[in-house]
């Protein structure tokens, strides 16, 4: 059998576990694929493509400083995959150091090396009977059966291929595995790796890990953060960006985290944070439960809309305030807002912890209210295709009835908005500006929730067109009503309107 | 044992019977069952050292994936040293652990351990109190090593034991009968009586 050397190609064909490098397709996309004309220009890159990517990027580097490809991965690993950086360093100051700070012996000394070898030999493995002795396994081996770098040690192959499953496996070390002799820091470049090694699973997981360091590494490429979804989003620079992937999942393409849109990915870190160190209370305060403020019976939600209606006592109640549902049917919709001199009254420091806590409460209760929402948006999709393929029934054509797709995804995408829009209001200080944006989040808010509701109405031959009416304009506002609100943001950040509360 | 590891272990028994450090008795490496998993190593207190004539065991484990992966080592005689808890015998050398290399062996261990023993890393320490009483009072760190090693390594008296004996002996009369806790209290508190006592009531 033929032993293809090559790190990108390599696949020992008889093997019987897939070498999923080259098992894949390699997939002929456009090369723009999420691109949005004024938007921020981004690739989705399958594995291959980043390999492909890496490899690009090595040939170009060595085109212009000359030196071998696998010398070339670890000096860029080392320059974490600045290829500028890498030339204007490797011009500007002595290579020679350049490669002793990569851990990499000097390929101009090779040469010098390669001279003296006869001298340096004895040094690390001793003759026995023409063999050498590995002085790991204290084996009397060949010498066609010894290998090494080009620090001079020598090991036997047996020896290596257990050293370097070691690293691979056991401690997850990728580019950064030295030789194995005691105090030399000399890299193990990837061809070595790559000849010294059988085991296709090893292999596999060396090659991810090689991978994994190329993006971790690289500003300009993020993993996608689905579970096993393995693409990666490659932008032309770093800027906090809604992203994409194939897989349909949208994020935030400089923090990662899901499409956070109108909150900085600053302030949703320490959002974030603050909600995992009081996980246990909010978790506690904000589970699925409630009571109805009525007959205290245990209520579960179990719908995106948050008009209840108490099974045993029939009260109307609003699911976030817990209120009588009555004023949020009319204009009179206030539940988005902290009453802030509530806070200042409380005078003492446990009163003002408890107010604290009740401020973040609030805040956090009506984000975990629209991330719950947005779960079950899941299922409202699944009811809507059903309501759909009714409707096609009733005389409608199938353009006739897509209206009610695009509907949830303007709803899916308001409660996204939403649920942001309470992390960026926590942070909020009071001013004139946050008193706009506090009536535009109401307004989208409101008109949110009627979407909501319209769309988990049942829908009878007799309300149909009625219902198709309502819910297309309350889309549309709702959509203008996100714009709105997103736009006064931005806007805010422009000029510098917003300020933030300090010591939370 | 992985074949490739029990090859190791013989060889290396052969080497450190053979090497001159054996002859000159500074270190000594035996079973301590058949199976060369579990090792006992001996190393002897290096001159110049507050440590010089002391006999230490140290327990030595080898893993599986010996050796690409290091033994664990740690001491059995008690010691007071910065690096080697003064409690567990637990050790803090980098070799051990993450600078392990595979051709390292347990002869270059045993001498690596005679080295630290002559050069501690107080900065980087296993013990804190260790340490502190190493940085902050040196001479009263010298005698409590010597005392240690004399108490429990079999080193030769010298002068300045006489006075810890008798500090020792008057918390015995005060009531507390465990000689290792008290030679422990004492030593953490520089041997000031008073300090001592109050560390060891509940």
């Amino acid at each position: 059998m033929e032993i293809d050397d090559d790190l990108l190609a390599n696949s020992d064909a008889g093997t019987e576990d897939d070498d999923e490098f080259v098992e894949l397709a390699p997939e002929q996309t456009s090369a723009m694929d999420g691109m949005d004309p004024e938007e921020f220009p981004y690739d989705v890159l399958a594995l291959e493509q980043v390999v492909t990517l890496m490899v690009d990027i090595i040939k170009e580097v060595r085109n212009v400083v000359e030196i071998p490809a696998t010398t070339t991965r670890i000096l860029l690993n080392h320059f974490k995959w600045d290829k500028e950086k890498l030339i204007e360093t490797y011009y500007e100051s002595d290579p020679d150091r350049i490669f002793a700070d990569a851990h990499l012996i000097s390929p101009s000394r090779k040469v010098a090396i390669a001279c003296s070898k006869r001298e340096i030999k004895p040094r690390y493995s001793v003759k026995e009977n023409g063999e050498y002795v590995c002085e790991i396994c204290y084996a009397s081996v060949p010498e066609q059966l010894m290998s090494g770098l080009e620090c001079g040690h020598r090991f036997c192959i047996s020896c290596w291929t257990h050293y370097l499953t070691t690293k691979i496996m056991d401690e997850g070390m990728g580019q950064t595995i030295s030789c194995a002799a005691h105090n030399c820091d000399i890299l193990v470049d990837d061809e070595t790796v790559m000849k010294l090694l059988s085991d296709s699973h090893v292999k596999l997981k060396y090659q991810h890990l090689i991978t994994n360091s190329f993006v971790e590494c690289n500003r300009l490429l993020r993993w996608c953060p689905t579970p096993d979804c393995g693409h990666v989003i490659k932008g032309q620079y770093v800027s906090d960006k809604p992203v994409t992937c194939r897989c349909g999942h949208t994020f935030c393409f400089a923090c990662g985290q899901n499409w956070h849109d109108p909150v900085k990915c600053s302030i949703l870190r320490k959002w974030i944070k603050k909600c995992d160190d009081d996980s246990e209370t909010s978790n506690w305060i904000a589970a699925n439960t409630k009571e109805c403020p009525k007959c205290r019976s245990i209520i579960e939600k179990d719908g995106g809309c948050n008009h209840m209606v108490c099974k045993k006592c029939r009260f109307d109640f609003c699911w976030v305030c817990l209120g009588p549902w009555e004023p949020h049917g009319s204009s009179w919709y206030n539940c988005n807002r902290y009453d802030e001199d509530e806070a200042k009254r409380a005078r003492s420091a446990q009163e003002k912890s408890r107010a604290a806590l009740q401020r973040y409460l609030f805040y956090c209760n009506r984000y975990m209210n629209h991330m719950q929402s947005l779960k079950l948006e899941n299922k409202l999709y699944a009811s809507v295709r059903d309501k759909m393929e009714e409707m096609q029934k009733h005389n409608m054509s199938w353009i006739e009835v897509q209206f009610l797709k695009k509907a949830v995804d303007v709803l899916c995408q308001c409660r996204q908005t939403l649920m942001h829009t309470y992390v960026f209001a926590f942070y909020l200080r009071k001013n004139n500006q946050s008193i706009i944006f506090e009536t535009n989040q109401r307004d989208l808010e409101q008109a949110t929730e009627q979407l909501s509701e319209y769309l988990e109405r049942e829908i009878t031959q007799e309300v149909l067109r009625d219902i198709k009416q309502k819910v297309q304009d309350k889309s549309r506002y709702c959509e203008s009503r996100r714009n709105v609100l997103l736009k006064h943001v931005h806007e805010g950040y422009e000029n510098e309107l917003w300020e933030y509360l300090d010591n939370i | 044992m992985s074949n490739i590891a029990l090859t190791r272990i013989q060889r290396e028994f052969k080497e450190v019977i053979k090497s001159d450090e054996v002859k000159n008795c500074q270190i000594k490496l035996e079973p301590f069952e058949d199976n060369f998993t579990h090792l006992k190593g001996e190393i002897i207190g290096p001159p110049d050292t507050p440590y010089q004539g002391g006999k230490y065991t140290l327990d030595i484990v080898i893993p599986e994936t010996y050796p690409f992966n290091p033994p664990k080592v740690k001491f059995l005689t008690k010691i007071w040293h910065p690096n080697i808890s003064s409690q567990t015998g637990a050790i803090c050398l980098d070799i051990l652990k993450d600078q392990w290399a595979a051709a390292m062996t347990l002869r270059t261990v045993l001498l690596s351990l005679q080295a630290l023993m002559s050069a501690a890393e107080p900065d980087d320490p296993q013990d804190a109190v260790v340490a502190t009483q190493f940085k902050q009072h040196p001479e009263i760190f010298r005698s409590t090593a010597s005392f240690w090693a004399y108490v429990y390594a079999e080193a030769p008296r010298n002068e300045k034991m006489k006075e810890y004996e008798e500090k020792l002996k008057q918390l015995q009369e005060m009531g507390f009968h465990e000689k290792n806790s008290r030679i422990t209290a004492l030593s953490s508190k520089n041997w000031d009586l008073q300090a001592a006592m109050e560390f060891l009531l509940p």
